[in-house]
């Protein structure tokens, strides 16, 4: 495997930690959701570089489309701050 | 804090354990002898050029029938949870952009004409029918977020739903009627590269594609529904 | 080297001119509205121009550029409006400097 490619995949891969990490601890959900779809469009990224087209379509199409349509529907039945601690 | 502490070196201590557990193993080599039969005799016994598609629909064809099963009853579930009847009213949404609604017109089709590509060609090119009908369903929640007024119609979607997961099982016992065993592969290898080639996954994988396209876009009614009818649901 | 690699890197230098122009202008400019403007538009014009470059210097890749700049053209735009609006909604302020907005003229009349 191309060098470059392998350091631009450990770049996608650290971001998508950094991603995940706001995710967690940000107090707005909907900005949660956001940070979701976006490491998981990176996420894609990674699969495609890793020579599995397959994998990163249906995680494009699902992880990074539909379900942040079904979490931005809950966020918007429910609260969109996060109360708990 | 001292609980955090504690936390992180125990997270510490499995992320060198898996790092030196890893490390005995090369990656991108292949250890397993069925990998390698795989690779070996996908072109001669399906005549299909991704390999990926052949192992999913050719030598794990039932498992990939559960598969669909398994989503069916997802949709189904969603549709009992959040079903409204016919009589519902819709709350007043904030309308869309007038960006939004024409660059949608302009897309649709070519989302839509994409889906279809990449369940069609799930033999030669990376893809398959899950790939495409999840793009077509993004198509119709890109479509239900510019025009508030969208509503599919429920009934011809559920009618090509049923008859995608039946062409499935259809081919699934004519292979069990002529060659002896459920899904064995009963139409012409054909050449390779050709679009019409690949025995039974053609057929299959456009069955699959609009099943799951319909079921995801059906799904995302509900949901839409859901959050249009807000209002109504909580007068009642 | 032939014309269409001197043109492709030509268009890819372009590409990189615009990228960096929207990312000082993100850094400099003052509130959400005018700082979109530089994150949308000339981000655009750059992956247009970048993306056709490269075509430019495979041709065997030149039609799918093609077809990936159109499409680029053709979502950005949406995906720009929906942001600002949603900024626009939540009511994020504009600088002092702002003089005119047509969008609250629109809705009061």
């Amino acid at each position: 495997m191309n060098i470059y490619i392998l350091i631009f995949s450990y770049l996608l891969l650290v971001l998508t930690i950094i991603l995940s990490i706001l995710a967690i601890h940000v107090k707005d959900l909907l900005a949660a959701v956001i940070f979701m779809g976006g490491g998981s469009l990176l996420v894609s990224l990674v699969f495609l570089l890793l020579q599995a087209p397959d994998v990163a379509m249906s995680e494009a199409a699902i992880g990074a489309a539909l379900t942040m349509a079904i979490y931005i529907v809950a966020v918007k039945k429910t609260e969109r701050e996060d109360n708990d601690d | 804090m001292i609980r955090k502490i504690v936390y992180g070196v125990f997270i510490l201590i499995i992320i060198a354990a898996i790092a030196i557990f890893m490390s005995n193993y090369k990656f991108g080599v292949d250890k397993m002898d069925v990998g390698k039969y795989y690779l070996d005799n996908t072109v001669p016994q399906t005549g299909a050029a991704n390999v990926v598609t052949s192992v999913t629909l050719f030598y794990r064809g039932f498992d990939t029938l559960g598969e669909v099963t398994v989503l069916f009853t997802a949709a189904l579930g969603v549709a009992v949870l959040y079903f409204m009847g016919e009589n519902k009213r819709k709350q007043k949404l904030q309308e869309s952009n007038f960006v939004t609604k024409i660059g949608t017109r302009v897309v649709f089709p070519f989302i839509l004409l994409t889906g279809a590509y990449i369940f069609m060609h799930g033999h030669l090119t990376p893809g398959g029918g899950f790939q495409g009908g999840a793009l077509i369903a993004t198509g119709f929640l890109l479509l239900y977020l510019a025009y508030e007024e969208t509503s599919i119609d429920r009934k011809k979607f559920y009618l090509v739903e049923g008859l995608g997961g039946l062409t499935y099982v259809i081919i699934g016992l004519l292979g069990f009627f002529m060659k002896g065993s459920f899904l064995a592969n009963v139409l012409p290898n054909g050449t390779l590269f050709d679009l019409l080639s690949g025995g039974i996954m053609l057929p299959i994988y456009i069955g699959v594609g609009l099943k799951v396209g319909s079921e995801l876009s059906n799904i995302i009614d509900d949901l839409m529904c859901e959050v249009k009818c807000e209002e109504a649901g909580g007068e009642e | 080297m032939g014309i269409n690699v001197i043109i492709g890197y030509t268009l890819m230098f372009i590409g990189a001119f615009f990228f960096l122009l929207s990312a000082i202008g993100l850094l400099r400019l003052p509130d959400l509205y005018t700082r979109m403007q530089a994150a949308t538009k000339s981000t655009t014009l750059g992956a247009i121009s970048s993306i056709i470059g490269i075509g430019l210097m495979k041709e065997d890749i030149l039609i799918k550029s093609i077809i990936l700049a159109t499409f680029i053209i053709l979502t950005a735009p949406i995906s720009g409006s929906a942001l600002i609006r949603a900024g626009y909604k939540v009511k994020s302020p504009m600088t002092d400097k702002t003089v005119v907005d047509k969008f609250k003229e629109k809705e009061g009349e």
